[in-house]
């Protein structure tokens, strides 16, 4: 599956949004109604799927969907 | 049986109490006199400017010789000053509310000081104990001020099962009823501040813990949840206009300014009805104003009591 894909499907899984609203310009909480902890669960839940680590300055810079998606890409 | 927990160790105090550190509340004389019996007090600097926080830590230092923590609230402006000062001064616990205290935690470790982050959600807790603190407190929706959306009952056992450093139970605490409970729980210890609100040594204006004395059970309410950042309050004139403002569906920016200077309305200058008199709903319990000694000795002994009791067979 795509990165896009995987990211999509945890965003949809975590948030409880429809598929089409996850779109690359989407913003977390404006677009998607996340709050801060919905942040934090969305960042851990995004750490083990790509067992990787996202520090706590890099994951504030985080705040849309393709934000979340070229952090992933450029670390895998 | 001793009430000794390993987080009497790690702070290096005599109980597993900690004062919580309320803004406009917690001073160096309640703080000092809470460690002085025993416990961990805590002063709250909330928004204060640091030169406040200075006068305050100075002060806390000429009146314990035991360890005392500051709260830093993560969203103040002084911040970044107040986390500076803490290490300066050696502060020995650090207690921290509305976010993640990460890019201070390696500064604070290399002068030895605890940090000890106040968490609503397993999340944040385990994002926490990665990032290196001490301790979490789990606070439940009981308490007074801003809280989170879980309660004390089921936060704080799911906490303890996601991390493996100590954890403090905060929101609903009063006795040693409480305290039991809480250990029973899986925590290490329990964090109050509406019980301290009504010691003596608290400085806040005598009109609020009169009116908690006489407070009941249902007598605080949660104003704020559509702005996002909800908060207990006793039910007063502000708590209704609150109320009657979010039902009529006024913007946020409405709300928040209707808030503005109220928490220092009410615990300085004594007015309860137009000021914010942020209360836990143990508000109930307290029946009277005493010395922070005889509230910690009461926890102590009343826990020591059920212990016995339950240890008997006694249910």
């Amino acid at each position: 599956m795509a990165t896009f894909d995987r990211i999509k499907a945890i965003i949809v899984d975590q948030l409880g949004v429809d598929e089409a609203d996850v779109t690359m310009d989407a913003s977390f909480v404006d677009d998607l109604g996340a709050d801060s902890l919905d942040i934090v669960e969305l960042v851990m839940a995004l750490e083990e799927e790509f067992g990787l680590e996202i520090p706590d300055e890099e994951a504030e810079k985080i705040r849309t969907v393709g934000d979340a998606v070229n952090f992933i890409q450029d670390r895998l | 049986m001793k009430l000794r927990t390993k987080l009497c160790d790690l702070l290096e105090i005599e109980y597993p109490i900690l004062q919580g550190g309320m803004a406009w509340v917690s001073t160096a004389e309640l703080a000092a006199a809470v460690s002085e019996a025993g416990g961990l007090g805590i002063i709250g600097s909330g928004h204060a400017p640091t030169e406040w926080l200075e006068e305050q830590i100075k002060k806390a230092k000429v009146l314990t010789n035991k360890p005392f923590g500051v709260n830093v609230m993560l969203m103040s402006p002084f911040v970044e000053q107040n986390m500076e000062l803490i290490v300066r001064e050696r502060v020995p616990v650090v207690t921290t509310g509305a976010g993640n205290p990460g890019k201070f935690i390696p500064r604070l470790k290399e002068v030895g000081t605890k940090v000890i982050p106040v968490i609503p959600s397993v999340a944040l807790a385990q994002r926490m104990a990665r990032a290196g603190v001490d301790a979490v407190i789990a606070e439940g929706g009981e308490s007074g001020g801003h809280i989170g959306e879980l309660h004390t009952m089921p936060l704080v056992p799911q906490v303890v099962d996601a991390v493996d450093i100590p954890v403090i139970a905060a929101g609903g605490f009063f006795d040693g009823r409480g305290l039991v409970a809480a250990l029973a729980l899986g925590a290490q210890g329990i964090q109050m501040g509406t019980r301290f609100m009504c010691a003596t040594e608290c400085t806040i204006h005598d009109n609020v813990k009169q009116l908690l004395v006489k407070a009941k059970d249902r007598d605080t309410v949660v104003t704020g949840r559509t702005t996002g950042h909800p908060v207990r309050i006793i039910r007063n004139k502000l708590a209704k206009q609150f109320e009657e403002k979010e039902r009529q569906g006024a913007p946020v920016e409405e709300l928040e300014k209707l808030g503005v200077g109220r928490l220092r309305m009410a615990m300085v200058e004594g007015d309860i009805q137009e000021g914010s008199v942020m209360a836990g709903q143990v508000c109930g319990m307290i029946k009277r104003v005493e010395p922070a000694a005889e509230i910690i000795k009461d926890i102590v002994t009343g826990a020591e009591q059920v212990l016995s009791r339950l240890s008997k067979g006694e249910f």
